[in-house]
C-alpha cells in the first residue's frame, strides 16, 4: 500500500492533524497529483489561509466548487484530470440542507430566516465538522468527483474533527427538543412534572421570551435536525469502508503533533477508521542528501574571516544534521508504527520564498514516488 | 516596560505549531516568579484523554478547580459544566432545582453541545473564577492565564457575549454577559498576546488575528515572536559564506533562514505599532526550556 495508490483508487482521502502541521498544504498537494494523473477531484476545505486560495486561484467563500482557472491548470500541469476547489462556508451548506429537506420551498424560506438558524448555522464549534461531512456525503452521493480530497479544520486536537459531528449529533437528539415542545396532554404524571421543572429552569436561564422563541425554533428544526442527525451517524458508517476511504494524518517532526500523531493512530483503530498512514511533514529526512562544510569551501588557505565564519557555521551544521538524523529515526518509528496496512512518508520544507504552486507540484512528485 | 502580567486576564493566542502552549506556561512561571499568584486554564474538560499544557505540569489533564501545579501556580480547566452551573445557581435560587436541572441529562446535554451555550458555560467559569476573592477586595488571583484554541476558534470565544447578545438581548444570560464583559475588553483588565514565529506567513496570520481580536473589542496587549534565532555572523563573515554555501551543504538552511527572521522581524515591526517581545529559540527540552523562557520574561517585564 503506497500513498499513490490512494491518490489512484480511492474516493476520499481525509487528511488530519494538530494546527500548524502543514494539513492544507499536503491536502492540495494530493488534490493536485491526482487531478494531474487523470483523475476529476475535489479539494474541500475549511476556514483556509488566504494564501491557498490565492494560489489555487479561487475565492474563498464561493457557494458551491468551482474549478481552477485555466492558467492554474497549466501552470499545475493538469492534463486530462480536472481539479475544483471548495473552501466551505458552513452556513452555506445548512441552507442548502433546509431547501433540501424542507417540504416545500416557502417552508425553506421561513426555516432559513429565523433569526435563531442565522445565529446558530454561524456559530463555529461542531457546526463547521457537521457541515463539512454533510458536504462531503453530497458530494459521494452524486458521484460528482473521482476524489474528495478532505482537509479538515484547524483544531488543536485532531480528533476534534470526527468528535464535532457527534457532538452535534447529540445535540440534536430529539430528546433535546422534546423539552421545548409543548405538552400533548397525554403524557404520563412523571413526564409531566419533569417538564414543569424543565420550563421553570429554562424560563429562568434564557429569559421567557428567548424561551418562547426557542420552542418555536425547536419545534420547526426538529424534523429537519432529525434527518442531519441520521446523515451524521451514516456518514460516519461510509467513512469506516476501507475501499473508498482512507485517512492520513499529517504531522510535524515537533513531540506535541507527533504525541497527537500516535495518539490519532490509535483513536482510529477504535473507531474502525481506515488508518492508511502517516505524512511526516516539514521533515529534514526528504531533502537531498547533504554534507558537512569544510575548508575546502574556499579556494587556498581560509582567511581569518573565512575561518571564523567555517566555525560558526559548523555550529549550525551540526544541529541540522542533528536534526536529518532525528527526522530519519522518527521516519523509522512512524513506518513500524504504522504497521503492514499503512505507510509512512516524509514532506520536505518548504522555503518561505518558494513559488507555492511549484512547491505543491513537488510535494505532489514527492507523495507520488513513495 | 512590557506589561506581561499586570491585567487580570492574559489570554495567550496564536496559530497551531508556534509554541504557543509552551509560552502559556513560560509565562504563568515568570508571573509566579514576580510574586503573582497564578491561575493557567485551557479550554476543555477534566477527563479528557490529554492536553500538551497539562503534560508540562506533569498531568494528564488540568482538574475541574484550581489545584497547586507549581510554585505559586494553581491550574483548572475552563469547563462549561462548571459555568453553567455557577450561572444556574445565581439564576435559580433553590439549590435543589439546580441539582435537579444539572442531572437533567437531556438538559445537561443541550448546555454541553449547543454552540453558543458551550461558551457562554466557559465565559461564566472565568468570570466566577475572577471574582473569587481570599478577603473583601482581594482577588484569589492576581492573574488568570488562558491558553487560548487555535486562531479561528479564539475569535469564536472573544467574540461570544456580542454574539450572545444579538440572540437574547435581554434576560439573564444578556446580565451575565454584561457583568463579565469588562474582564475581556477593558484594557487595563485583559490583555490578549498573540504568538506567533519570525517567518513571513505567521507573521502575516498573526496581524490578520489581530485586527479580528480588535473587531470584538478584545485589546490586544502584544505580539510575542518564538523561536528568534540570533544571527552569529559578522557582516564580513556572511559576505565570505554567501557565495561558496549551497543547499547541498548542512547548515545552509539556517545561514538563510536567519536573515528571512530578521528580514520578517523587521517588516512586523513596520507593519504595527503594537507591543513586540522576542523570545530566543532554546536548544533544550521540556521544563527547562520553560524556565529558561520565564526567566527571559520576567527580565522583559521589568521595568
Amino acid at each position: 500500500m503506497t500513498v499513490r495508490d490512494l491518490i489512484q483508487n480511492r474516493k476520499v482521502i481525509v487528511c488530519a492533524g494538530s494546527g500548524g502541521v502543514g494539513k492544507t498544504t499536503t491536502a492540495t498537494a494530493i488534490a493536485l497529483s491526482a487531478a494531474r494523473s487523470g483523475r476529476k477531484v475535489l479539494a474541500l476545505t475549511v476556514d483556509p489561509s488566504k494564501r491557498l486560495a490565492q494560489t489555487l486561484g479561487v475565492d474563498r467563500n464561493n457557494s458551491e466548487p468551482v474549478a481552477i482557472p485555466e492558467e492554474r491548470r497549466l501552470e499545475a500541469g493538469i492534463e486530462e484530470g480536472m481539479l475544483e476547489a471548495w473552501m466551505l462556508d458552513p452556513s452555506v451548506v445548512a441552507d442548502s440542507f433546509v431547501n433540501r429537506f424542507a417540504d416545500t420551498p416557502e417552508e425553506a424560506a421561513r426555516l432559513i430566516n429565523n433569526r435563531l438558524y442565522r445565529q446558530i448555522s454561524r456559530m463555529v464549534a461542531g457546526m463547521q465538522e457537521y457541515m463539512a461531512m454533510e458536504a462531503l456525503y453530497g458530494f459521494l452521493r452524486e458521484e460528482r468527483y473521482d476524489l474528495v480530497v478532505l482537509d479538515t479544520p484547524p483544531s488543536r486536537n485532531a480528533l476534534d474533527f470526527l468528535y464535532g459531528p457527534s457532538r452535534l449529533s447529540s445535540f440534536l437528539d430529539g430528546r433535546i427538543f422534546q423539552l421545548f415542545l409543548p405538552d400533548e396532554g397525554r403524557i404520563s404524571f412523571i413526564r409531566r412534572a419533569a417538564s414543569r421543572l424543565v420550563n421553570r429552569v429554562n424560563a429562568a436561564i434564557f429569559g421567557a421570551e428567548l424561551y418562547g422563541e426557542l420552542q418555536e425554533f425547536m419545534g420547526s428544526f426538529s424534523g429537519i435536525f432529525r434527518s442531519m442527525n441520521k446523515n451524521a451517524a451514516d456518514g460516519m458508517k461510509r467513512l469506516r469502508n476501507p475501499d473508498d476511504v482512507a485517512f492520513l494524518l499529517v504531522t510535524s517532526p515537533a513531540t506535541e503533533s507527533l504525541t497527537d500523531a500516535f495518539f490519532f493512530r490509535r483513536k482510529t483503530v477504535e473507531l474502525e477508521l481506515p488508518f492508511r498512514g502517516f505524512v511526516l511533514n516539514r521533515s529534514q529526512a526528504a531533502g537531498t542528501p547533504r554534507v558537512l562544510p569544510d575548508g575546502s569551501l574556499f579556494a587556498g588557505t581560509p582567511t581569518d574571516v573565512q575561518a571564523s565564519a567555517l566555525e560558526k557555521l559548523m555550529v549550525l551544521a551540526r544541529i541540522e544534521q542533528a536534526a536529518v538524523e532525528r527526522h530519519a529515526r522518527l521516519l523509522d518509528q512512524l513506518r513500524h508504527d504504522a504497521g503492514s496496512s499503512a505507510t509512512a512518508i516524509a514532506l520536505p520544507v518548504i522555503s518561505s520564498g518558494a513559488d507555492e504552486m511549484r512547491a505543491l507540484v513537488h510535494l505532489g512528485n514527492v507523495l507520488m514516488e513513495s | 516596560m512590557v506589561d506581561l502580567f499586570e491585567r487580570r486576564v492574559a489570554l495567550i493566542t496564536g496559530k497551531g505549531g508556534v509554541g504557543r502552549t509552551t509560552v502559556t506556561a513560560a509565562i504563568a512561571v515568570a508571573a509566579a516568579k514576580r510574586g503573582k499568584r497564578v491561575l493557567v486554564t485551557e479550554l476543555g474538560e477534566p477527563d479528557g484523554d490529554y492536553t500538551p499544557l497539562a503534560r508540562i505540569f506533569g498531568r494528564d489533564t488540568l482538574p475541574a478547580d484550581p489545584e497547586h501545579l507549581a510554585p505559586g501556580i494553581d491550574g483548572c480547566v475552563l469547563w462549561p459544566r462548571r459555568g453553567h452551573e455557577a450561572f444556574f445557581r445565581t439564576v435559580i435560587p433553590v439549590g435543589a432545582v439546580v441539582t435537579a436541572a444539572m442531572n437533567s441529562g437531556a438538559l445537561r446535554k443541550l448546555l454541553d453541545t449547543a454552540p453558543s451555550f458551550r461558551e457562554m458555560g466557559i465565559f461564566y467559569h472565568i468570570f466566577t473564577l475572577l471574582e473569587e476573592q481570599v478577603s473583601p477586595g482581594k482577588p484569589r488571583y492576581d492573574v488568570v492565564i488562558v491558553d487560548m484554541p487555535a486562531s479561528g476558534h479564539t475569535l469564536g470565544l472573544t467574540g461570544l457575549p456580542e454574539r450572545l447578545l444579538a440572540l437574547m438581548p435581554t434576560g439573564p444570560i444578556a446580565e451575565a454577559m454584561h457583568k463579565g464583559r469588562p474582564y475581556f475588553t477593558r484594557p487595563d483588565l485583559c490583555g490578549a498576546w498573540v504568538v506567533t514565529l519570525p517567518e513571513v506567513l505567521p507573521i502575516t496570520e498573526s496581524l490578520e488575528l489581530i485586527e479580528g481580536l480588535e473587531g470584538h473589542d478584545t485589546p490586544v496587549a502584544g505580539i510575542l515572536v518564538n523561536r528568534v534565532v540570533e544571527d552569529p555572523f559578522t557582516a564580513e563573515e556572511r559576505a565570505a559564506l554567501e557565495p561558496v554555501l549551497t543547499p547541498e551543504h548542512y547548515g545552509y538552511e539556517r545561514f538563510v533562514g536567519v536573515v528571512q527572521a530578521t528580514a520578517a522581524l523587521a517588516d512586523l515591526r513596520h507593519r504595527t505599532q503594537t507591543t513586540t517581545v522576542e523570545i530566543p529559540e532554546y536548544p533544550l527540552g521540556s521544563m527547562e526550556l520553560i524556565d529558561a523562557m520565564a526567566d527571559h520574561l520576567v527580565v522583559e517585564a521589568s521595568p
